[in-house]
């Protein structure tokens, strides 16, 4: 039981991260129709800029979050005003190719500023753990959970309550209408590529204050939360964050308990477990749990 | 289309054919080896300069393996040049190409540049020289592994330095069992990459496992470069296991001491030489490592003035590379190149540099000695060669250069000499 | 044909492959490129390179027919190609079957894995099917990983397929008493190869099936209604590309005679959805192109990265980026311009090229 519930609270932790980039992905997705590959680019930037400004600035770690959120955020929107821009009006597929673009840009950018060695990130949780009911927490994955759940509540307040966030919502509903009702289509799409990216390298930074350290194959773990945003349904933030957890838990338990149930498989079944997850459900809900259906005409 | 239209495309097909069958390159055959006197030049020697190849990941995650070991290559060949170069009288240069430890970009790059060199003096990795293994066969080209794997002593082709990561493995089992406190009951447990090098280090746990009557309680595998190791090491915490035996390289093993740390899942770690890097002595996870962890190498702490080995190259790399952090995959380089020149010396003084002739010279290669930074080595016909089988053990230290200090230096154990070594699949 | 060379009478005057004089003698300059090319440039790294993009050109004529034509995304192609690979080093290696033997067994093990994708690609739409395929990327190099009685594991595997077809064996060409190297033989092998597919390629777009195949591409349903059975036609679009991925794979791991795991991953597939953007969606001749471009770039930038300032050749080299990285920044660079200035790709401009002289001199 102690390991079962060891494994559920890794997957927790893990789910937490990929409900981030699930989440950059929807808001993305939501407001201007593209899947935006680059966002595990965003991801390593925002973490080694944050490895800059805790290390080498000596900032203090909760400022160098925020300075690397604010810094990875206005790359994106940079980004978006210089080239996407651009393409407005483009076929998506078009777009999605320029974030592919994007991110073979950003990959080695980052190791060719910061080396490929394996850095650790100053920070106040390192390996730290504290134990309850039998249980080992570790200090990184509870912010993590915590932080991860503090900025998931704060997206949707915004998006309910303030009035950018209504423009969002609006543009994200129909585009045209919005325009006619006065809403900038271009500082809708900028926000959302701003959001994105911010979230992007907060989950980054918090990997990289993890025991695992800070390497440049950090922005892996995007893929692994293109299925979490696919299984919950594309254009729904609720179910990127429960894509995110689902997919995580999953994970973590197929890979604590790979020995007993999924010898048979082959080694690290685990790496798959996302994708399979993810096939499975779509042969049941071609959108996701809670994504909406597309409606067809001819 | 029409008949004539036809004949005039055919007759100009035959014409184009027929310029096409002036222009063969595939009868280029090597120049032959002249008779013991200044070698003729061939393929990568022009009669004063030899090149060598130098396959290595120079970026990715690998680098840092592979950038310090080139640099060891590189200084070796500086000093040597400085001597006059091989023979007192040939220069030696290198050819490097960046492989990113990936087996078909090694393939790749080997095709590249194999027509301007005579031997290559390192590839590194196991799995880039598996793939690289059949096209030095059918080229006749030797060429120096960075890797300690046990196939390469019997391959004809290579030319391994260093003590194999099976015997790394059987010593570290001697010593765990005898000075480091297990006993054959005591839960010992393995943790391996995925792939041939992981399947080394298994194997020569596997062998020790049956001379010394031990069983391995759990093995556990993880992907190069997974993120998240915490199912591996709830495993292996589940199993309760004493110690367990380590084959990774730096960026994943770093990743697992510090899951493992986080976890308090602390039994005794025993780890192969590639999975230790300096920079990890000055990580989060130090203290954690200096308590619990013991690396199995060759050789002799940087910077110690006893071994004469030592001695010499740190006085190279001040000369010649003195931004040069202490590193023992510097020290590596170093003595394959060291091997390696012992080589083309024996080709020049039998009068013949073509890959034929470096590669009888390697059958007539005696034992070539590294003067203690690590085992002597017996080469000569591949069946007959003996590799050292020595280990030094060491923990980790960060007050150390290279964050580590000897604990036990440079001993042999019963089983380690025991091991036969065998060619990789026919 | 007494009329003037561009007048155009009918339909099947328009949809003749080789119709005016000047894709005629388009079509000779080819012929003698692909005949003497390899007699005047004898480098192996050239040839290498010549024959690597030839290989991807073959795939990428694959992948054009499934979204160029067929509008259907594919992040899988690597799956297909690595399939292939395996087939070549199986049949080809260790049975010593001859050359077309593992080439129609690579096609049909091609076909059978891109029958079992079809499914989905009945059930999903757009950006889901997409992110499936990547999943098969994945779940493949899973099995690639593990299937080590097939695939040699993690350690990969030698492919020692031979390329004789009947006497004449392109790893060794021997004719008219002259000798030629392997690269040279494997050039005319693969580009033979590469023309024969673009030609059957040609014919299916130019036919009923690729008619059919672009209505389902433009609007699904509205092909339903007017008689096409757009689910037949994406498995078929499906099942035909694997088809041409996996034979291009067989060649590859051939060529390279050993093939691992790391190779099939989504780079590659990334890879070829950039050739098959920046040649041109919709264009066979485009894929070509685009195989070209983004084959001979990365080769032209290592082959003289020691001339390129700020780049790193090695230890002891100064500069700041490694060959590698340069490369596949500039490859992003490149996805992102042609884009923006130039969406449909290289036969864009091909396309622009040829409109301006075809209206000469009233070009404006």
């Amino acid at each position: 039981m102690t390991a079962f519930l060891q494994n559920c609270f890794a997957g927790l932790s893990l789910g937490s991260t990929y409900a981030l980039v699930a989440l950059g992905f929807v808001v993305i997705y939501k407001s201007t129709g593209v899947i935006n590959f680059a966002q595990g680019g965003l991801l390593a930037l925002g973490a080694y800029l944050g490895y800059t400004f805790s290390n080498n600035l000596a900032v203090a770690f909760g400022v160098a979050v925020l300075l690397c959120c604010v810094s990875a955020a206005l790359v994106g929107a940079t980004f978006e005003r210089i080239v996407l821009r651009r393409m407005v009006g483009q076929p998506p597929f078009a777009v999605i190719m320029i974030t592919i673009g994007l991110l073979f840009v950003l990959e080695p950018l980052v190791t060719a500023i910061w080396g490929f060695e394996h850095k650790q990130v100053n920070n106040p949780w390192n390996i730290r753990t504290v134990e309850a009911g039998g249980l080992v927490f570790g200090v990184r994955d509870l912010w993590t959970i915590g932080l991860t759940a503090a900025v998931v509540l704060a997206f949707f307040l915004f998006f309910r309550y303030s009035s950018l966030g209504l423009a969002m919502r609006v543009t994200a509903f129909d585009p045209e209408a919005a325009l006619a009702q006065g809403i900038s289509a271009r500082r809708v799409y900028a926000t959302s590529w701003a959001i994105a990216a911010a979230l992007a390298a907060l989950a980054g930074i918090l990997m990289a204050a993890g025991p695992g350290g800070l390497t440049p194959s950090i922005g892996f773990i995007a893929l692994a939360a293109f299925p979490a945003m696919i299984l919950g349904g594309m254009d729904s933030p609720a179910g990127a964050v429960l894509g995110g957890l689902v997919i995580g838990l999953a994970e973590a338990l197929a890979r604590g308990y790979q020995d007993e149930l999924f010898s048979w498989a082959g080694d690290n079944v685990s790496v798959i477990v996302p994708y399979l997850l993810m096939i499975l459900i779509l042969l049941i809900r071609p959108y996701g749990l809670l994504g909406t259906k597309e409606v067809r005409r001819v | 289309m029409n008949g004539r239209r036809f004949r005039f495309g055919a007759a100009l097909a035959a014409t184009v054919l027929l310029a096409a069958a002036c222009g063969g390159a595939g009868d280029e055959a090597g120049s032959g080896g002249g008779e013991a006197g200044a070698p003729a030049s061939s393929a990568g020697f022009d009669g004063t300069t030899i090149r060598l190849g130098v396959l290595s990941p120079l970026s990715g995650p690998i680098a840092v393996i592979g950038q310090p070991l080139t640099e060891g290559n590189k200084v070796w060949f500086d000093h040597l040049n400085s001597q006059g170069g091989v023979a007192g009288k040939y220069k030696v240069e290198l050819v490097q190409e960046d492989t990113q430890y990936q087996p078909d970009v090694t393939v790749q790059q080997y095709n590249k540049v194999k027509n301007d060199v005579v031997a290559f003096t390192q590839i590194l990795g196991t799995a880039p020289t598996l793939a690289v293994l059949p096209l030095l066969k059918s080229d006749k080209m030797v060429a120096a592994p960075a890797s300690l794997d046990a196939f390469w002593v019997r391959e004809q082709n290579l030319l391994p330095v260093g003590a194999p990561y099976q015997i790394q493995a059987i010593n570290a089992m001697d010593h765990y069992l005898g000075e480091g406190g297990g006993s054959p009951r005591s839960r010992i447990c393995t943790m391996i990459q995925d792939d041939v090098y992981g399947e080394a280090g298994q194997q020569g746990i596997d062998f020790a496992a049956e001379r010394m009557g031990f069983t391995v309680a759990s093995t556990q595998k993880f992907k190069v470069g997974t993120e998240n190791y915490s199912g591996q090491i709830g495993a292996l915490a589940g199993a309760g296991c004493e110690m367990v035996f380590l084959t990774a390289t730096p960026t994943d093993a770093g990743k697992i001491w510090g899951t493992a740390a986080q976890a308090r899942f602390a039994p005794q770690w025993y780890a192969q030489s590639p999975s230790y890097v300096g920079a990890l002595a000055q990580s989060a996870v130090a203290p954690y490592m200096r308590q619990y962890v013991t690396i199995a190498s060759e050789g002799t702490e940087w910077g110690d003035d006893s071994v004469p080995g030592m001695r010499d190259m740190i006085e190279r790399v001040e000369k010649y590379a003195p931004q040069q952090q202490p590193d023992y995959y510097f020290a590596f380089g170093y003595n394959q190149a060291r091997a390696m020149t012992a080589l083309l010396e024996k080709a020049v003084e039998r009068g013949d540099l073509s890959r034929e002739g470096i590669l009888q010279a390697s059958q007539e290669l005696g034992t070539v000695s590294f003067d203690g930074l690590t085992g002597d080595y017996t080469y000569g016909p591949a069946d007959k060669r003996n590799p050292p089988r020595s280990t030094t053990l060491f923990r980790v230290d960060p007050g150390k250069p290279f964050g580590l200090a000897t604990l036990k230096y440079n001993f042999s154990s019963d089983a380690a000499q025991a091991f036969e070594f065998t060619k990789a699949n026919p | 044909m007494g009329a003037h060379r561009n007048v155009v009478r009918g339909y099947a005057d328009e949809l003749r492959l080789f119709g005016t004089p000047a894709a005629r003698a388009g079509l000779v300059a080819m012929v003698v490129v692909f005949l003497v090319l390899p007699t005047v440039v004898q480098d192996d790294f050239w040839l290498s390179v010549l024959i690597y993009v030839g290989i991807t050109a073959f795939g990428a004529i694959g992948l054009n027919l499934l979204t160029g034509y067929c509008g259907q995304i594919s992040l899988g192609h690597a799956f297909f190609i690595g399939a292939g690979a395996y087939v070549a080093a199986r049949i080809g290696g260790e049975l010593g079957l001859p050359l077309p033997v593992w080439l129609l067994a690579a096609a049909v093990l091609g076909a059978a894995l891109g029958g079992l994708v079809g499914p989905f690609a009945l059930r999903l739409r757009g950006h889901y099917l997409a992110i499936v395929t990547l999943g098969l990327v994945f779940i493949g190099e899973h099995l690639w990983r593990n299937l080590t009685g097939i695939t040699g594991g993690n350690s990969g595997t030698p492919v020692t397929a031979g390329a004789s077809l009947g006497p004449v064996d392109f790893g060794a060409l021997n004719l008219f008493g002259e000798v030629y190297s392997r690269n040279q033989g494997w050039f005319w092998l693969v580009w033979g190869l590469v023309a024969l597919v673009a030609l059957l390629a040609k014919n299916l777009v130019r036919t009923r099936p690729g008619r059919a195949l672009q209505a389902v591409r433009d609007r699904d349903q509205a092909a339903e209604v007017i008689g096409v059975r757009a689910g037949r036609y994406k498995i078929g679009a499906f099942m035909l590309s694997s088809a041409i991925a996996a034979t291009a794979g067989a060649l590859f791991g051939a060529y390279q005679q050993f093939v691992s795991p790391d190779e099939w991953n989504l780079l590659l597939s990334i890879q070829y959805i950039a050739i098959v953007i920046v040649g041109g969606l919709g264009t066979i001749f485009g894929s070509v192109l685009g195989a070209i471009f983004v084959g001979a770039l990365p080769a032209l930038i290592d082959r003289y990265s020691d001339a390129i300032p700020g780049v790193r050749t090695g230890v002891g080299s100064e500069g700041f980026i490694s060959v590698f990285a340069l490369n596949q920044a500039l490859f992003g660079v490149l996805i992102v311009l042609f884009l923006v200035f130039e969406p449909r790709g290289l036969a864009g401009i091909w396309l622009r090229v040829k409109a301006y002289f075809k209206a000469w001199p009233f070009s404006y």
